[in-house]
């Protein structure tokens, strides 16, 4: 295992390499090992491993020129081309607009062993064995059949800039996703586990298929459900993934291309009093937990929205000049659409506020109401309105009184902003969410909004 | 490129000597650049090369896989000793059967006259440039231009050697509009596959023109019409839509690896797992839908699959009956067909799984006149915005863009506001009654599948497609 040191060394040399060609540049290099243990059918498909060691350069040069590249590495001759590689690309490339430096404040950030998994290898060994004890469980809880991955990863990086910013950094990482089937196709359930040290969380991951199991159980009989408009509860995996893009997208980037519903809405209210999300990425646990950013810019908390009001978006040095406000400490290397990345400003963890319900009371209702266990498939009809649909899989239920009906076969046909706003309550139970449909980390608890439009298949 | 070979083959020997019953390499370099602008005004650029080596290894009847992204010869010593003893440790219940052996040696390429390789940076911006003014005017539009060279060379202990290259300009745009019919957005992947003639060939710049003067129409003058939702209407869908339709709904269903269940947690099963396949009708006497990888300069395209297999056309459905689903090496051992020739990696780093390529509505014998002929009202949808579709391929959901009025059996100039098309895949494709004869696959899009995720470049297309009696989700 390459050590701090030597990624160090390699950071080091991008930057001396990179020297006065150059009126800016940042390297950041990085290895990590993941491992995932792939199921389905009650029955571990394949084991992978994955290795990385690579370089991310970013430089901007005289005029307004930016360009970024990345590429893996073994030696400092490869470091080496891979500056001159970034430099040639930048050299004949127009200005950018949007470019307004980065960093300028030489800090110094040591590695943070909180949330760092020491018994990660060990975990490895025995993770073959928890995936069958997690397969088991959903099987004692009432599936008949289960699929799902368990994922965890160990991460090193060490950032230089021409600045003299100097970042170490350590992280470990798991994600678990259960699904639980009846031999029927939809009758199913899920059940998730997400965090930072998987040596410690065996207990939760094997949580996750009881719970898998358990809603595949409730989920027979499933019904076609009616269309129309309802009160909606969703488990914190739907919230995560409905609700937590209102949050995720205060990005002054996804303003500018079209792709956020926030643009003009600083100061407005756009949710109850009650509801505060931020982005976090000093929140312990969190799986984008990190102390400084890829401009070497300490992390910070941001509110984004406090008491249901929208307060402000995250940004980078750049787009902070842009808004006439400080950079958030929110900049890395990110894809805007295809696989190029740029430095922008982008989410770390949204954290919610934890509601004062309990899951139990939440449920207490007196209008017909559809519960949502799991969905995908979010797609947009325009992103700026926040029109959207999105469709339920795995357990859900109409909750009529103390009667509870599992049902199927139903689309949320809605509108992301005016759901935020109709938050009617939130439970107790805030967990972190990571998965295939929620790609930024979101702590958020069950949440219940009123009158929401289901629509379903017309033939 | 040799090193990388050599050192894939040893990855491949050695795993044979650590007692695996079967081993393969995959040895890719891939070369991404991106150049991204915002209303005409660059954001930012960036070169990204790879090179790394994904390797299988099947131990006991459980597979193990593992990627390096660098040729170092200790690391990959040590990666395949990890794929081996994970593989070995993990004793599946059933073990995984790879089917009889394939030892196929090959060089396939894609049709590249003027390689992206020799594309510089300026000539990108000329482009972005006539591109960029034909967008002028929206208070929105964003524009990505990717050239990407992938080669590849895979090596199996049966004896299979095949390298193949490809070269695409990824090409994305995303409009964003107001007018008086209210606001739109309008998402658009243009990739062409090929080298810089194809800019040429396939006329981007012009259809670039064509679609944002149609969009800028869609804001002025859309309209929409309550009665057709107030009764059944009939509906003819353009080759985008039956691209997508012909994506969604059936090939996805089709892919052997859901159908058995292997992406349940992710992807998702499939409708056709409780299908008699060869006999199931799934869709009327007209449907016929195709699935081919050879067809030059398409985003799909490949003569040779990522575990070595012949590539060859598909018909998934058959004049309306389920006839064939897409299979790898191991589905098609599960299936006792053999593989057809589906399997796909987004890169060295992923495993080779089932994938489409290039997906679409078989021609018909109708002309574009003669479809609209007896529709009394209904909806020609040309293009869509929003979609979507449940996990099994079952309810899906598309929503139009540009989509005009028929009436009294003549497509009119009046442009509908957002039709839905919200329907179950045996409901809509039961409800086809006539296909038309012209043959369009440029549909590009990036299908995403597996996880960690592998987005591929895939087609989709065909030709118009009527469908009777469709009661629509909504308008407006």
């Amino acid at each position: 295992m390459t050590g701090l040191d030597t990624l160090m060394r390699y950071a080091d040399r991008a930057v001396e390499h990179a020297g006065d060609r150059v009126n800016c540049v940042i390297a950041r290099c990085t290895q990590g090992t993941e491992w995932q243990i792939r199921f389905s059918q009650n029955n571990v498909d394949i084991s992978k491993v994955w290795e990385r060691l690579g370089i991310e350069v970013f430089v901007a040069l005289e005029g307004g020129r930016t360009g970024f590249g990345e590429r893996s590495v073994t030696s400092e001759e490869d470091v080496v081309a891979a500056v001159d590689s970034v430099v040639a690309f930048t050299e004949r490339m127009p200005q950018s607009v949007f470019y307004a430096g980065v960093e300028q404040r030489a800090t110094r950030y040591e590695a943070s062993t909180e949330d760092y998994d020491n018994r990660i290898e060990e975990f490895g060994e025995r993770a073959p064995e928890l995936v069958n004890a997690c397969i088991d469980a959903a099987i004692e809880s009432g599936a008949t059949r289960v699929a799902g991955a368990l994922k965890f990863s160990r991460r090193l990086s060490c950032l230089r800039t021409g600045h003299g910013v100097e970042g170490r950094a350590m992280s470990t990482a798991y994600d678990l996703n259960v699904r639980a089937f009846q031999e029927q196709l939809d009758w199913s359930g899920q059940g998730l586990a997400c965090g930072t040290v998987p040596s410690a969380a065996e207990e939760e991951m094997l949580a996750a298929g009881h719970r898998a199991g358990e809603l595949a159980k409730k989920a027979v009989g499933a019904v076609q459900g009616k269309p129309g408009v309802y009160d909606l509860i969703m488990s914190p995996t739907v919230a995560a993934n409905v609700l937590g893009y209102i949050p995720a997208s205060a990005n002054p980037i996804m303003v500018l291309i079209g792709v956020s519903p926030l643009g003009d809405k600083i100061g407005e209210q756009i949710a109850p009093e009650w509801v505060s999300a931020a982005d976090d990425p000093t929140v312990p646990g969190g799986l984008m937990r990190r102390t400084f950013d890829f401009e070497g810019t300490p992390a910070q908390r941001v509110d984004i929205v406090k008491d249901g009001v929208l307060k402000q978006f995250i940004h980078n040095t750049s787009t902070a000049a842009m808004y006439e406000v400080e950079s958030t400490g929110s900049s890395e290397p990110t894809a805007l659409g295809g696989q190029i990345k740029m430095l922008l400003p982008a989410p770390s963890n949204i954290v919610f506020n934890n509601g004062d319900t309990s899951v139990e009371e939440l449920f207490y209702v007196d209008r017909p109401t559809i519960y949502v266990t799991s969905n995908w498939y979010t797609r947009w009809q325009d992103y700026r309105e926040g029109t959207f649909s999105t469709i339920p899989r795995d357990a859900m239920f109409l909750i009529e009184g103390d009667r509870w009906t599992p049902i199927k076969n139903l689309r949320i046909s809605d509108n992301s902003l005016r759901m935020f706003r109709n938050i009617d309550a939130m439970a107790d139970d805030r967990t972190q969410v990571y998965w295939w449909e929620v790609d930024v980390p979101t702590f958020i608890s069950t949440v219940r909004v009123t009158d929401c439009r289901f629509t379903a298949a017309t033939q | 490129m040799e090193h990388g070979k050599e050192l894939a083959e040893s990855c491949m020997q050695y795993a044979l000597e650590l007692g695996a019953d079967y081993a393969d390499a995959r040895f890719v370099t891939t070369t991404i650049e991106g150049h991204v602008y915002r209303n005409g005004a660059p954001v930012s650029g960036g070169r990204t090369p790879s090179a790394g080596i994904g390797m299988r290894v099947l131990v006991e009847g459980s597979m193990g896989f593992a990627s390096i992204d660098r040729l170092d010869r200790g690391l990959a010593r040590s990666a395949v000793e990890t794929a081996v003893k994970m593989a070995r440790t993990t004793r599946r219940r059933e073990p995984v059967d790879m089917g009889g052996p394939v030892s196929n040696r090959a060089s396939w390429s894609m049709d590249v006259r003027d390689s992206l390789r020799g594309v510089d940076i300026d000539t990108i911006a000329g482009l972005a440039g006539e591109m960029n003014r034909q967008m002028e005017g929206l208070p929105s539009y964003t524009l990505i231009l990717s050239p990407v060279v992938c080669d590849k060379y895979l090596v199996t202990s049966e004896g299979t050697e095949v390298t193949g290259h490809t070269e695409q300009l990824q090409t994305y745009v995303l409009l964003t509009g107001h007018g008086k019919a209210g606001s739109e957005q309008r998402f658009m992947d243009l990739t062409t596959a090929g080298g810089w003639e194809r800019v040429k060939d396939t006329g981007l710049v012009e259809r670039v023109a064509d679609e944002v003067q149609r969009f800028k129409r869609v804001l002025e003058v859309a309209v929409a019409p309550k009665e057709l939702v107030q009764q059944p209407v009939d509906m003819v869908v353009g080759p985008e839509v039956a691209g997508i339709i012909a994506h969604e709904n059936v090939g996805h269903p089709s892919e052997g690896d859901r159908i058995m269940g292997r992406e349940g947690a992710q992807a998702g099963e499939s409708f056709w797992r409780d299908l008699k396949i060869g006999e199931a009708r799934v869709g009327s006497q007209q449907v016929t839908v195709c699935e081919d990888p050879t067809i030059p300069n398409t985003g799909g395209f490949y003569l040779y699959d990522d575990e070595g297999v012949r590539a060859r056309r598909r018909f998934l459905i058959k004049e309306g009956v389920a006839n064939e689903p897409l299979l790898n090496r191991e589905f098609g051992a599960r299936f006792g067909t053999g593989s057809n020739g589906a399997a796909r990696a987004a890169g060295f780093d992923r495993e080779p799984i089932i994938r489409m390529s290039n997906t679409f509505f078989a021609a018909g014998d109708h002309t574009f006149e003669e479809l609209f002929e007896g529709i009394s009202l209904g909806v020609y949808m040309r293009s869509f915005s929003e979609w979507n579709i449940d996990d099994r391929r079952y309810q899906s959901k598309y929503t139009g863009c540009e989509a005009y009025l028929i009436r009294d059996g003549a497509l009119t100039d009046t442009l509908v506001k957002r039709p839905i098309l919200e329907s179950t895949s045996v409901g809509l494709l039961s409800a086809v009654d006539a296909v038309s004869k012209d043959e369009v696959l440029d549909f590009a899009a990036t299908c995403g599948k597996g996880d960690p995720m592998q987005p591929v470049p895939v087609y989709a297309g065909g030709g118009h497609v009527r469908i009777r009696g469709i009661r629509l989700g909504g308008v407006g």
